[in-house]
């Protein structure tokens, strides 16, 4: 990382920390003070690589590698001429056969490998293709439309809910204050005792605000998800279909020895086999070794293959 | 486990006659390879004929036995074996006029050694051949670790032998658990050995699984001490419809037993000379292979000292 910097100034990032590389389509790197000095015209060529750039081209670099730079660049410029979807393919076969031309060309270009007929391949897929590039464009901007009016609904649904929210709380705010004015006038002009009245005011305060709390509880719920869709809505709720298959069974390994069943290792001691082979040495046991197991090979090896063969 | 190996799957044969077949067409292969490859002065009397190899093959593998039976560390029975089951395998498709067995049956020897995890250097090994002076040690060395590719990849790199000296300790353990009717199963022992020594020495372990020739020797030494076993066949290890068949194997491996002859010196004498000539003659075809497996790709493995032929009275 530190030793990134630009070619021709060898500033590095170490020594100017605001140092900005930037990247044009040829794939090499100059920092922006060497890049308004030598673009100063608005044109140039590369220092490094002599291909003839604009400087409106030079972007910064994001990766650390500027030929990832590079090829996010072509992969955008080749994208928008290779913009079929899959379903403008008969068969998936056909679909990531074009993906892979696709990349074989993005690779092509990033890599310098047979760049002129690749350009000339691009050409010709553009003009053969016109009608569908056009189509799909459009399309694409619509889809995007779409996606941004929705946004914008969702938005304008929010800014309402705010104000409503606003003028409500100004409402409650005025009734409490004409509230407290009625109270100050009537204990100015009545002829009943202050107590009663108070209670009384009291009481209808209580009432205001269990008339507030209810209204705020009975909140419009929302109709609209943010994703869009309609919430309260009846969605058909089919089951998934389920898909029938012949259940896994389990069948124990068998192997066949081509000669009589040999006891299980755990049996031997109980059969009384280990009566008749030498008692393991406790130095023996150290690296696990157990008379049953020299006695279990024994028998093994004695019955494999024993029957004679069949025809 | 003997039930899934590459022994069971590969090298059980049916019958001695499919075995005199692949020894056959080894001899006829090498016959072929020496016709065809046009050199002048070749006769078919030259070529040793399939008795005289069987003789030979015979006395190599007593040499191999004996050899083994003298190593110092005392070697396990299961690796004189293996020992064994390589050489009989390794010449069921290769003629010993081809290869010589008086370095191939070193070269057994030395990896049964390794297969079955009896640990010994390669000094130690050939420090076993007494009658070699250090520098002749060294040379047979040489010789062994370059067959050594070439039979494990003769042996298909089937390197597991099952013996049957294991299940006869499993049976022995089984009659005394099970089958108390049998008074000492312990003094059936020493003939049991024996039997199994001798089978070594024959097909039977090409032919039968190594728990068929174990219960064989079991009860073969039972009928001779007078004792017969037939229902602990039947009733402990369930052997019922098949019984027949039981018997039946157990008559032909002792007929293999019987049949078993040691080879005569005075053939051994008579037809040593015609497989030396054939290597002298012939074993410049031989020795490319030998010297490493250039041709094959494998690593090359070049001999450190010039090698000298020896004979078999060094090895003794």
């Amino acid at each position: 990382m530190d030793d990134q910097g630009c070619p021709r100034c060898k500033t590095t990032k170490y020594r100017n920390p605001s140092l900005k590389l930037m990247v044009n389509v040829c794939g090499h790197t100059l920092c922006e003070n060497c890049v308004e000095m030598l673009f100063v015209r608005g044109s140039g060529n590369c220092v490094q690589c002599d291909t003839p750039l604009r400087k409106c081209n030079f972007r910064v670099q994001l990766f650390e590698d500027p030929t990832v730079d590079k090829e996010v660049e072509i992969r955008k410029k080749v994208l928008k001429i290779y913009n079929k979807k899959d379903f403008d393919f008969a068969s998936l076969r056909e679909y990531n056969d074009y993906l892979e031309q696709v990349e074989d060309i993005v690779y092509n270009l990033t890599n310098n490998v047979d760049v002129e007929n690749t350009k000339l391949r691009m050409e010709q897929y553009q003009r053969e293709n016109r009608d569908l590039i056009q189509r799909n464009k459009a399309t694409l901007t619509r889809e995007q439309e779409e996606l941004e009016e929705l946004l914008l609904m969702e938005q304008q649904g929010n800014e309402q809910r705010r104000l409503e929210l606003l003028q409500e709380e100004q409402r409650q705010l005025q009734t409490k204050r004409k509230n407290k004015q009625a109270l100050l006038d009537e204990l100015e002009q009545s002829q009943v005792p202050a107590t009663i009245l108070l209670a009384k005011h009291k009481v209808r305060a209580a009432q205001l605000e269990t008339q507030i709390e209810q209204q705020k509880q009975t909140v419009k719920p929302t109709t609209l998800f943010s994703t869009g869709i309609h919430l309260r809505q009846t969605v058909s709720l089919l089951p998934v279909p389920k898909i029938e298959e012949v259940l896994y069974h389990y069948k124990p390994l068998h192997v066949e020895t081509y000669g009589p069943p040999v006891p299980e290792l755990e049996q031997l001691s109980r059969v009384g086999y280990l009566n008749h082979v030498r008692a393991a040495m406790p130095q023996d046991t150290a690296g696990g070794y157990t008379s049953a197991l020299a006695c279990h090979r024994a028998i093994q090896d004695a019955f494999s293959g024993l029957f004679p063969l069949k025809g | 486990m003997f039930h899934n190996s590459s022994q069971r799957k590969y090298w059980i044969f049916r019958s001695e006659d499919e075995l005199e077949n692949m020894r056959r067409s080894a001899n006829q292969k090498f016959r072929n390879k020496i016709l065809d490859s046009g050199k002048s002065a070749v006769s078919e009397s030259m070529f040793l004929e399939r008795h005289e190899e069987d003789v030979l093959f015979k006395h190599y593998e007593r040499r191999l036995l004996d050899f083994c039976n003298a190593f110092k560390p005392v070697m396990p029975k299961s690796v004189v074996g293996t020992a064994m089951m390589y050489f009989r395998r390794f010449y069921l498709s290769n003629s010993i006029m081809e290869y010589h067995p008086r370095i191939i049956m070193l070269t057994c020897a030395y990896l049964s050694c390794k297969v079955d995890e009896f640990n010994v250097s390669c000094t130690q090994f050939v420090g076993n051949l007494l009658q070699e002076t250090p520098a002749g040690q060294e040379r047979v060395l040489e010789q062994i670790l370059e067959f050594e590719l070439l039979l494990i990849q003769q042996l298909n790199f089937h390197l597991v032998v099952h013996n049957p000296y294991r299940p006869m300790e499993g049976l022995l353990i089984d009659l005394k658990t099970r089958y108390p009717m049998l008074e000492s199963p312990e003094s059936l022992r020493r003939s049991a050995d024996d039997f199994l020594t001798q089978a070594s020495m024959t097909d039977a372990g090409l032919l039968f699984p190594p728990s068929q020739i174990a219960l064989t020797a079991i009860v073969n030494s039972a009928s001779r001490a007078g004792l017969h076993m037939e229902s602990y066949l039947t009733e402990c290890l369930g052997l019922k419809e098949d019984i027949s068949k039981m018997y039946d194997s157990m008559r032909r491996m002792k007929t293999l037993l019987k049949k078993y002859e040691l080879p005569k010196l005075e053939e051994v004498n008579s037809y040593k000379p015609k497989l030396e000539r054939i290597h002298a003659e012939f074993g410049t075809a031989s020795n490319k292979r030998k010297r490493g497996y250039e041709d094959d790709g494998h690593v090359a493995k070049e001999p450190r000292l010039v090698e000298e032929e020896w004979t078999d009275e060094d090895l003794v």
